[in-house]
């Protein structure tokens, strides 16, 4: 009889210790995971850096930030490249941004796409904007 | 001494329908994941550049939080309903009393008749009670289905008479027979009415948009429909969407499919 109650779960592991409850638990404690790391980190900041086509940064380029509107993309804020050519946008709004940079005299670049998990996501750009052809 | 017959050609047909039932739903997911064309040629059996953006694009554009947990309260109230009614009404069948067999034929007459043809009736009388626009209001069509029903009564069935004899000879009431000594027999039929219930539930689509009145009491189905008003180029994002639809009721069934085929197949093989 010892035998047999110690084999079946009884009481509150019998009604917590089942895959009903722990899936829906683990689903949640993912979301709340995900979500803890979302809040802390959507500061909205874009970081990245323009090289102009032989590879040497570029001071005074103007940075464009697109935001998706509905269905296009508009114009939301602009910044301006350091000595180093690296640039830093605070407030991003969104989780679906264009960016691209221009410098009269050096060139433009083509917009560069950049899709987010969040909105707001902290995002360092993996490739710099190249600067090619007159502006 | 009898030779079994090998058992390999009948997992080979098997393998063979899995492979044709699942394609489709493999297909939801590589679109969802790499957004391409149904047309795209040649069509490719593993996703190019597979990314879960499409996923963030269906949660930002439509108030998908809210939609979601409007669908999980209405799918609990349906089964909450769906397992206190039609577990009162299986058991009532199988006692027996005058006009059952009546009741019996109206039940299965019922089941042909369409919800399309009982609609107009059923808004009049949600209005009358004052709960159109609610949550309950939306889950009221389904609070009982007559094959649940009818699952319940199949397993109910199967529970030896000797047993509610007994109990009445204790003096239990007929609720309580029902609660503590039915529904505990009959976990089988209980997770079939919960999963049949909340899938019913969750992909209904014509009673929501005819008796929801603001978004806010909007459900997936018309959350779904909302989406495709809005955007043109939703290849990728509405397979999204429908992946984001369909799991819910796919967890389910995988927590719940043992139960659930029990509760089908319970008193298939009596007598």
């Amino acid at each position: 009889m010892e035998a047999y109650s110690a084999e079946r779960p009884s009481g509150w592991r019998k009604w917590l210790l089942n895959r009903f409850v722990l899936v829906p638990a683990a689903i949640l404690a993912v979301a709340a995971a995900w979500n803890l790391y979302a809040s802390t980190h959507d500061d909205g900041l874009v970081i990245g850096q323009v090289l102009d086509a032989q590879g040497k940064p570029v001071e005074g380029a103007d940075v464009t930030l697109w935001v998706f509107s509905f269905t296009t993309f508009a114009e939301s804020r602009s910044v301006r490249t350091g000595a180093d050519g690296s640039f830093r946008i605070t407030g991003n709004p969104s989780h679906h941004i264009q960016l691209s940079a221009v410098k009269p005299g050096v060139g433009s670049s083509q917009r560069i796409p950049i899709r987010l998990f969040f909105r707001s996501q902290n995002t360092t750009l993996a490739a710099p904007l190249v600067l090619s052809g007159k502006a | 001494m009898m030779r079994r017959s090998p058992t390999w050609p009948i997992h080979l047909a098997l393998m063979a329908v899995c492979f044709v039932m699942l394609v489709p739903f493999y297909w939801v997911l590589k679109t969802s994941v790499s957004g391409e064309n149904i047309f795209t040629f040649p069509p490719s059996i593993i996703p190019r550049n597979p990314h879960l953006f499409y996923y963030v694009d269906v949660w930002y554009a439509i108030p998908f939080a809210r939609y979601f947990l409007n669908s999980v309260i209405v799918s609990v109230i349906t089964i909450a309903a769906n397992v206190v009614f039609n577990a009162m009404a299986g058991y009532a069948l199988t006692r027996e009393f005058r006009g059952k067999g009546f009741i019996l034929i109206l039940f299965l007459s019922c089941m042909m008749v369409p919800f399309q043809a009982t609609i107009i009736p059923a808004y009049l009388i949600t209005g009358q009670l004052g709960l159109l626009n609610s949550y309950v209001g939306l889950a009221l069509p389904q609070f009982s289905t007559i094959i649940c029903i009818f699952v319940f009564k199949a397993s109910f069935d199967a529970i030896p008479g000797s047993l509610i004899d007994a109990a009445k000879v204790d003096g239990l009431p007929e609720w309580r027979i029902v609660w503590t000594i039915m529904l505990p027999l009959a976990k089988s039929a209980m997770a079939t009415n919960v999963i049949l219930s909340f899938i019913w539930s969750w992909n209904n689509f014509l009673w929501p948009l005819i008796m929801t009145r603001t978004p806010e009491m909007q459900t997936l189905p018309l959350g779904l429909a909302r989406f495709l008003s809005y955007q043109e180029d939703t290849t990728g994002a509405l397979y999204a969407f429908c992946i984001m639809v369909l799991a819910p009721g796919i967890l389910l069934f995988l927590l719940a499919q043992k139960e659930f085929i029990q509760g089908l197949t319970s008193g298939a093989t009596k007598g």
